[in-house]
């Protein structure tokens, strides 16, 4: 990395607004407002109880219970293949999208444009029964495929409603490119093609990474559209809990979704230790000549 | 400016070619199902027959409904206003982080949004509930005040926090605010940092920059940061229905119950494209400013 | 199409992800065998025996899949546009209704289903599907009213619809179930109606009643059904909920208790039935006929706590289920309730949009009553 080291105890520099009082009160602020309801949920997970707001003392139960739930675990699982897929694809189409908007001026622009922003304004519910009966009548997916191929109606149907935010964010980072940059990599004998992947693509990666972490979320968290395109043998994690509503949800699922903000923490600390720290926000250190 | 895709087609025909299938396929075809239902009547209990008819947006447009449409607005703004306010802060810090410090505060915010809503819902019902955390922690406090004057505070009522107004916005803040940190930090970590330390040098404070320099270049992407916070908090049903009181239903509830409940698919349909309408007009709006715009300039 | 430049990026966190969503998912298909086919069991989550499953495949040789719906309306919803592979569903009795009548059941072979011979007689002749043609019993509810015998005024019993529908005694401590049909039927026992009797007058003067009361700011919250949790929670003093809800919630909090309100109320139902186009239906038939067995439908009960209809369940199950007046409300008070029968699909939205209506109210300034 490029940064310069900067000595401690210095007075904060105009633009450290990370070291300024007000802005690290605010952070601290809104940690607090993320994570309370969050820390309360995983301190109760230990808690020997099934009530969240009463502490009766400290128990492993729920995880025992949750780590022995096969179904649990199978739903698990199929929430983390359909979002990574998803994600995968979205990140892919969303930038090709921002990019061919950006860049070209064609007929039925507006169009496309326009035809972009609906399934982020589409109710949930309402694209769910579009894929529902587009999954049964137009399109059927053959079922009793193997793993990880019936998912596969459910991971098409995330792409549809994550690729066009992936879109969003790396268009609003496209505005600000130099087109300039491209030109000149055009006249030291670049084509369009390389140009774009060598000159392009580095200025919008941290788009690139905002899009997938919101791709990722959107994935992760669906209920509505996943329940309609689901066949008969795919549960995911939100359609199991859903389902648990009508008993009340049990700590197992607390238990469970510590694991997953534990696990995500840790793959994500190993990434950032092998990959270097610039993994988020690539792309950075390369605007800086 | 644009270049013409006639240009560079092969780049432009590969650039398309995946969103533009993807959307036709896998979106529009589906939608257009439903699209056609909202011109359609129930026909028995499964069947849905097109007749042409306009009566579910006639339907659609009664009082009632517009009344809930308009209520849905006004706590979708709200939410995204707060959202912005608190966010910015948020994304301008991450900005200027260091980098070895810029990839944390990033999953700090992100992290929380891989819990599942449904259960991130449920952990703040337990925190602002009658007898919940806050209250729980007020009332001690409360108490031990009143212990020490001798009850001077009189009988401790528990502060309404859930089951109203204030907790759905509440609870859409806490659960929208990363689709606003995101595309602001990517607008904001573009800036051209000189610019700022010209205008901090030549005297004007860090509010004024703010304001004359830094919102006006990151425009682009505050107005992606609205517009993806306000549309899902539009359609949100899950937190007005669990953290709502009696009045808290919001379109996307009605949408939601018209689909499900009430079996009524065309009318469901109607409203949810009421939604799509009331985009693309938007977006048309917005259209024809920027052309006036660029008129003017020429 | 690759794009060179973006794994560096996408492999530092995805990938991480990725390795865990392989991993847990490898590990969750350990257990599976492709070989065999499976039968598709279409359930709430947690509404079986924890071992049922397990013990039938034991049984028969047959593997079972269960997947899981949340409510009524989205089984329905899904089976609409055509059944994707499920055998055996659990509809609710006015769905068993809806969806006989939209023919998307197939009609049962009773043949097949030797152990209706454990059925309570009183079960087997239902007015939502005569002759037991479509479906067979699993559990029952009756709705009633939900209370912490704590916070009761003067140390009554509410035991009457007068105290959530039209009285002020709980202001602000009341939470009514959001599902439409049910709350309007409710209403209508109230004012002294049939919960079958519904016409314009009688849903003109349930809107009344019920605008007059969430006008009045007495009611805290529409709940989906989790009002068990707003009771325990004590966000709430009464609610109306099922008694089986109270019943599994009453284990953990003795304080709370149920009662089945005098003027009456309404049963509910829920029931095993297989969709038209099931690809195993002579195992769904032997699954159904397993569900109904003594000893499995004890294991059921025991773990899910509602009433069973399953007379030869039940004598196996220990007093405090057999006897516990929760479950099984005294004969007295359930004289008077009714199975609501499924009035056509313009009833069904009618009552959606009176209840829309009535929330709209709420949110208006009371005007006569202020």
């Amino acid at each position: 990395m490029t940064t310069a080291i900067k000595p401690r105890k210095m007075p904060p520099a105009p633009l450290e607004y990370l070291r300024r009082w007000p802005i690290q009160a605010w952070l601290i602020g809104v940690t607090i407002f993320l994570y309370g309801p969050l820390l309360t949920l995983m301190v109760f997970s230990f808690n020997d109880s099934r009530s969240t707001t009463i502490w009766k003392g400290f128990t492993l139960k729920y995880y025992q219970k949750a780590l022995t739930n096969e179904s649990l675990i199978t739903a698990f699982g199929n929430s983390l293949t359909i979002a990574l897929c998803s994600t995968i694809l979205s990140v892919i189409v969303g930038a090709m999208a921002a990019i061919v908007l950006w860049r070209f001026r064609f007929g039925g622009k507006t169009l496309f444009d326009g035809a972009l922003a609906v399934p982020i304004v589409v109710p949930e519910i309402c694209m769910g029964v579009g894929m529902l009966v587009f999954f049964a009548k137009v399109l059927p997916w053959p079922q009793g495929l193997p793993w990880p191929l019936n998912l596969g109606a459910i991971i098409i149907a995330h792409v549809s409603f994550s690729f066009p935010f992936v879109a969003v964010v790396v268009r609003a980072r496209l505005a600000s490119f130099n087109r300039e940059l491209e030109e000149a990599a055009k006249d030291l004998g670049a084509s369009d093609f390389r140009a774009l992947m060598d000159v392009v693509i580095p200025h919008i990666k941290p788009s690139l990474i905002a899009g997938a972490l919101l791709a990722f979320t959107l994935s992760l968290d669906d209920f509505v559209i996943t329940f309609f395109t689901a066949g008969p043998d795919t549960v995911t994690f939100p359609v199991k809990v859903y389902s648990m509503v009508r008993f009340s949800v049990t700590p197992e699922v607390n238990a469970a979704s510590t694991i997953l903000i534990v696990v995500t923490v840790l793959l994500t600390f190993l990434a950032l230790k092998f990959q270097g720290s610039d993994a988020l926000t690539a792309g950075h250190g390369t605007e800086k000549k | 400016m644009e270049q013409s895709w006639r240009q560079a087609k092969g780049l432009f025909l590969t650039l398309l070619s995946a969103p533009l299938f993807w959307l036709v396929v896998f979106f529009i075809a589906p939608l257009s199902i439903v699209w056609l239902y909202s011109f359609g009547q129930n026909d028995g209990l499964v069947d849905i027959a097109f007749t042409g008819t306009w009566s579910n947006y006639a339907h659609a447009f009664s009082p009632l409904y517009l009344n809930i449409f308009v209520k849905s607005f006004w706590i979708a703004g709200l939410t995204t206003f707060l959202c912005l306010v608190i966010g910015f802060p948020v994304a301008l810090a991450i900005t200027f982080a260091s980098d070895k410090l810029k990839p944390w505060l990033l999953l700090l915010v992100m992290l929380p949004f891989m819990t599942n809503l449904l259960i991130r819902t449920y952990a703040l019902i337990a925190v602002l509930r009658t007898k919940g955390l806050i209250n729980m922690g007020l009332e001690m406090v409360h108490n031990s005040v009143n212990g020490m004057t001798g009850g001077a505070l009189g009988v401790f009522e528990p502060l309404a926090l859930l089951n109203n107004n204030f907790a759905v916005v509440f609870g859409l803040v806490f659960v929208n605010l990363p689709f606003m940190i995101l595309p602001l930090y990517s607008a904001l970590d573009r800036l051209d940092k000189s610019l700022l330390e010209a205008s901090l040098d030549l005297g004007a404070g860090h509010i004024r920059t703010l304001f004359n320099v830094v919102i006006p270049m990151a425009g682009a992407g505050i107005a992606s940061g609205i517009l993806i916070t306000f549309i899902p908090a539009l359609g949100s049903y899950l937190t007005p229905d669990l953290l709502g009181g009696p009045d808290s239903q919001m379109i996307a509830n009605v949408i939601e119950s018209q689909f499900k409940r009430a079996n009524n698919w065309p009318f469901g349909a109607a409203l949810s494209f009421l939604l799509v309408y009331l985009t693309f007009i938007a977006i048309a709006v917005q259209g024809v400013l920027e052309a006036r715009a660029r008129k003017r300039v020429a | 199409m690759t794009f060179p430049k973006i794994p560096a990026s996408r492999r530092s966190i995805l990938q991480g992800l990725g390795a865990a969503a392989m991993g847990i998912s490898f590990g969750g298909l350990a257990g599976c065998e492709p070989a065999k086919k499976k039968l598709n069991f279409y359930n709430w989550d947690t509404y079986i025996g924890p071992t049922t499953l397990g013990d039938f495949e034991k049984a028969t040789g047959t593997p079972v899949n269960m997947s899981l719906f949340a409510s009524n309306d989205e089984l329905f919803a899904k089976l609409k546009a055509g059944n994707s592979g499920f055998d055996v569903i659990v509809p609710s009795n006015d769905f068993v209704e809806r969806m006989s009548q939209a023919n998307l059941l197939m009609p049962l072979d009773h043949a097949k289903i030797p152990n209706l011979k454990n059925v309570d007689p009183a079960f087997l002749n239902p007015p939502y599907d005569p002759g037991r043609k479509f479906s067979m019993p699993y559990t029952w509810l009756v709705l009633g009213i939900g209370y912490n015998t704590k916070t009761m005024k003067d140390g009554k019993i509410p035991d009457s619809w007068k105290y959530v529908f039209d009285s002020d005694t709980y202001a602000k401590k009341i939470a009514w179930l959001s599902e439409a049909g049910d709350l309007v039927r409710l209403a209508a026992k109230y004012l002294g109606h049939s919960v079958n009797a519904l016409d314009d007058k009688v849903l003109a003067d349930v809107e009344a009643l019920l605008t007059k009361q969430v006008k009045a700011g007495n009611i805290l919250r529409f709940h989906s059904d989790d009002g068990q949790d707003l009771l325990a929670g004590g966000d709430v003093d009464v609610v109306i909920e099922y008694n089986g809800d109270i019943a599994q919630k009453k284990a953990e909090m003795p304080e709370l208790d149920f009662v089945v309100p005098v003027e009456g109320s309404q049963f509910n139902a829920d029931t095993l039935a297989i969709p038209v186009g099931a690809p195993m239906p002579d195992e769904a038939h032997a699954f159904i006929n397993y569900l109904l067995d003594a000893k499995a439908g004890a294991a059921i009960s025991t773990e899910i706590k509602y009433p069973t209809p399953n007379l030869a369940a039940k004598a196996l199950m220990p007093d405090s289920y057999k006897n516990n007046p929760i479950i099984f409300p005294p004969a007295e008070a359930l004289a008077k309730c009714e199975y609501a029968a499924f009035a056509g699909a313009e009833m069904a939205q009618k009552m959606e949009e009176l209840i829309t209506r009535v929330r709209a109210a709420a949110g208006m300034p009371a005007e006569e009553e202020a």
